[in-house]
């Protein structure tokens, strides 16, 4: 299934290079979880990074479906 | 004393006469300083039903206990007032130089009295004050208002003033300090304005005392070290500022667009961190002493929005920018610098012509009285309102009352988007329902810097919370509020403060902003006696708000009666039943949310 990973500002250079903006689509196994998207990726999995499913706080282990997107930021004050 | 100079000095201007006078060291510590005594002389001297624009009404400058200290980002004042815009109370925040300089001059807190018969300026060089003629910079703008004084005071001295915006008594005005930085919200500039007063200038040598300098030094060592490390891994703060914002609430669908008719805005990427820093980016400029510099200096080089200055920040890109539907990044630096020239709050500035847009597009304000047209995604015409909201021409007359006033004056109050009459800033809280309650509750009207609960909503700092969901609400809120009441008292910026001087446990949260405060002090503060000394400020300042007659906590109409029409908050109004009654008993405030007198005692402000 095709999905996509955004990652936001300084984690945009975690994406591959030549990646052009913050968004990649790619093809991942059914099932595949939130984590497990973002693993190859070296996005710190830790309370350092904010991670949404299409938007929405969910847990981690949450299997992502066709279409959605993964998006991740560092935890870090601002507005 | 320590930390705090315990004087201040009051310049009554309808009598051009100054005095010194000391300040009750148990003011200080009960009310912390900066923000918290500002209130506490305001509520002492001003009448809550005084016409925030009569010369009863009181201006107060007050810089805090940690401002000119070695604390990492103490660089801050406060503007304390009753605001014109709402009626109600005005607190704003700003950093750069101005306010070090304003502490150095040995005092903590100017108090601005009275109105002048003229246009005057303050020029303050330690207890050498004078009232002097500005006949010969009213109409400047900001910048050049600036460089003349300098000129004609000292290159050494720092300047606050308005700008065309403050004189005309616009209510979105703010006060410049440094050329770029802002003390920008509920129309301060324009009771600065109504004083006829153009600028302070500040100047002297008197850095405070601090009551153990060297655990002062370490402590402020060890947080810049922190800071320091996490700029070396790349903080977005300091790559960006806080112009990388936009790409998160637009992910997380709170960012205004079209006055807050959706939540996504599809041009993100044309005026977001990425697009500023590639294009018009020169470098990072910081505040005094401060580590994380987040602050952009930047120039749009040739054609018609040619200019050069600071900015701009996340509110200004999501109240001129999405919240107009603008994505000409060039145009909406343009209308920053000019802000900043006139000296207007971006915010207010932006989200009202926003309105004005919507009212336009929906055939509630004819194209005869604006004189043009006036749609979404026009940034020519945004560019031009903003001229004519600094000088009142025009239609500019309208805008120059705020977006409530100018909805109510056309028939369309619903499209307001404000509370206690304040511009809602960048966070839409359907989306994010904490800050609905804060919204609804904030003294100051709607305001992100009077609780940021966007910090875990939206950043997880220090913790992430859902921000759909509206459980545990209350008590952040709570929580926040009385955060940044201490973290504006004592002198230090909120960037800085809730990252790097806040622990992630809400009990033991202002353990290292506590060590602070008692090494500059010596007050010996546990973290419960100035979380309960920030509620006390808190309450004061609420007090004050409902003697005024803002006694409504409620949030505009489309808040709570139109869903989210798009992205991941799609579907969702504020909750704000669910979540208020349980803040008011948190608070210890009744029903009406009225303090009780219990909790009154308890603070000691039964006076
Ligand atoms: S973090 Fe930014 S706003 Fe705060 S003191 Fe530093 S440069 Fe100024």
């Amino acid at each position: 299934m095709r999905i996509n990973v955004k990652l936001i500002a300084n984690y945009q250079s975690l994406l591959p290079a030549g990646t052009i903006g913050n968004t990649i689509e790619l093809e991942a196994p059914a099932g595949i979880s939130v984590l497990q998207v973002l693993t190859p990726f070296g996005v710190p999995l830790d309370d350092t990074s904010v991670i949404v499913l299409n938007g929405l706080t969910v847990d981690l282990n949450t299997p992502v479906s066709e279409g959605d997107t993964v998006a991740a930021f560092s935890a870090i004050a601002g507005g | 004393m320590n930390g705090w100079h315990g004087r201040l000095l009051r310049i009554n201007l309808t009598t051009q006469t100054t005095s010194i006078e000391t300040i009750d060291p148990q003011v200080c510590r009960d009310f912390i300083g900066g923000r918290g005594v500002a209130m506490w002389y305001i509520s002492k001297e001003v009448d809550p039903q005084v016409d925030p624009l009569s010369p009863d009404n009181k201006l107060v400058f007050a810089a805090g206990p940690l401002t000119a200290t070695p604390a990492p980002t103490g660089n801050r004042y406060m503007v304390v007032t009753k605001s014109p815009l709402t009626g109600a109370l005005a607190h704003s925040n700003s950093g750069g130089e101005f306010p070090t300089w304003m502490k150095r001059t040995g005092f903590d807190l100017f108090i601005f009295e009275g109105r002048a018969e003229g246009p005057v300026y303050v020029w303050v060089d330690e207890d050498r004050v004078e009232v002097r003629a500005a006949a010969h910079v009213w109409g400047k703008d900001t910048h050049e208002t600036t460089d003349i004084l300098k000129a004609e005071t000292s290159d050494e001295a720092r300047v606050a003033c308005i700008g065309p915006a403050g004189e005309n008594l616009a209510l979105m005005a703010a006060i410049m300090n440094d050329k770029h930085r802002a003390a920008a919200r509920s129309g301060v500039g324009a009771v600065m304005g109504s004083k006829n007063l153009k600028a302070v200038v500040a100047m002297g040598n008197k850095n405070p005392d601090l009551h153990d300098p060297t655990a002062m030094r370490d402590v402020s060592v060890d947080t810049s070290k922190n800071v320091g490390a996490d700029v070396k891994k790349g903080s977005n703060m300091r790559i960006y500022g806080t112009s990388y914002v936009p790409q998160v609430t637009n992910t997380l669908g709170i960012f205004p667009t079209n006055n807050f008719q959706q939540g996504t805005f599809e041009h993100t990427k044309n005026i977001d961190g990425d697009a500023l820093k590639n294009q018009y980016l020169i470098r990072h400029t910081p505040c005094y002493r401060c580590p994380l510099s987040c602050g952009r200096l930047t120039e749009v080089p040739d054609g018609k929005y040619k200019g050069k200055g600071e900015g701009p920040e996340y509110e200004t890109i999501s109240s001129l920018g999405s919240g107009c539907g603008v994505h000409d990044l060039a145009a909406l630096v343009k209308a920053n610098y000019l802000c900043n020239e006139y000296g207007m709050d971006t915010i207010g500035t932006g989200m009202t012509i926003a309105a004005a847009m919507e009212m336009y597009e929906k055939g509630y304000i004819p194209e005869s009285v604006i004189g043009q047209p006036l749609k979404f995604g026009d940034h020519d015409a945004m560019i031009d309102m903003i001229k004519k909201m600094a000088h009142r021409e025009g239609f500019g007359n309208d805008l120059a009352m705020g977006s409530y006033r100018l909805c109510e004056k056309y028939g369309h109050p619903e499209i307001a988007v404000t509370t206690r009459k304040q511009e809602f800033p960048g966070y839409d809280p359907r989306g994010s329902q904490g800050m609905g309650l804060l919204y609804a509750t904030s003294n100051k009207g709607a305001s992100h810097m009077e609780g940021d609960v966007a910090y875990e909503e939206v950043f997880g700092v220090p913790v992430k919370e859902n921000p759909l969901s509206t459980d545990g609400k209350a008590e952040l809120v709570k929580h926040f509020e009385d955060a940044f009441a201490l973290i504006d008292s004592s002198g230090l910026c909120v960037f800085v403060a809730i990252r790097y001087v806040f622990s992630k446990d809400r009990l033991i949260f202002p353990q290292r902003l506590s060590e602070m405060m008692n090494f500059t002090t010596g007050a010996g503060y546990t973290p419960e006696e100035i979380m309960k000394a920030a509620e006390r400020v808190y309450n004061i300042e609420r007090l004050f708000v409902l003697k005024a007659g803002s006694t409504e906590d409620t949030l505009p109409y489309r808040m709570l009666h139109e869903p989210l029409p798009d992205g991941p908050a799609k579907g969702k109004v504020v909750e704000l039943d669910k979540m208020l009654p349980e803040f008011y008993q948190l608070r210890g405030w009744d029903e009406k949310g009225w303090p009780t007198k219990e909790k009154l005692e308890e603070l000691g402000l039964t006076m």
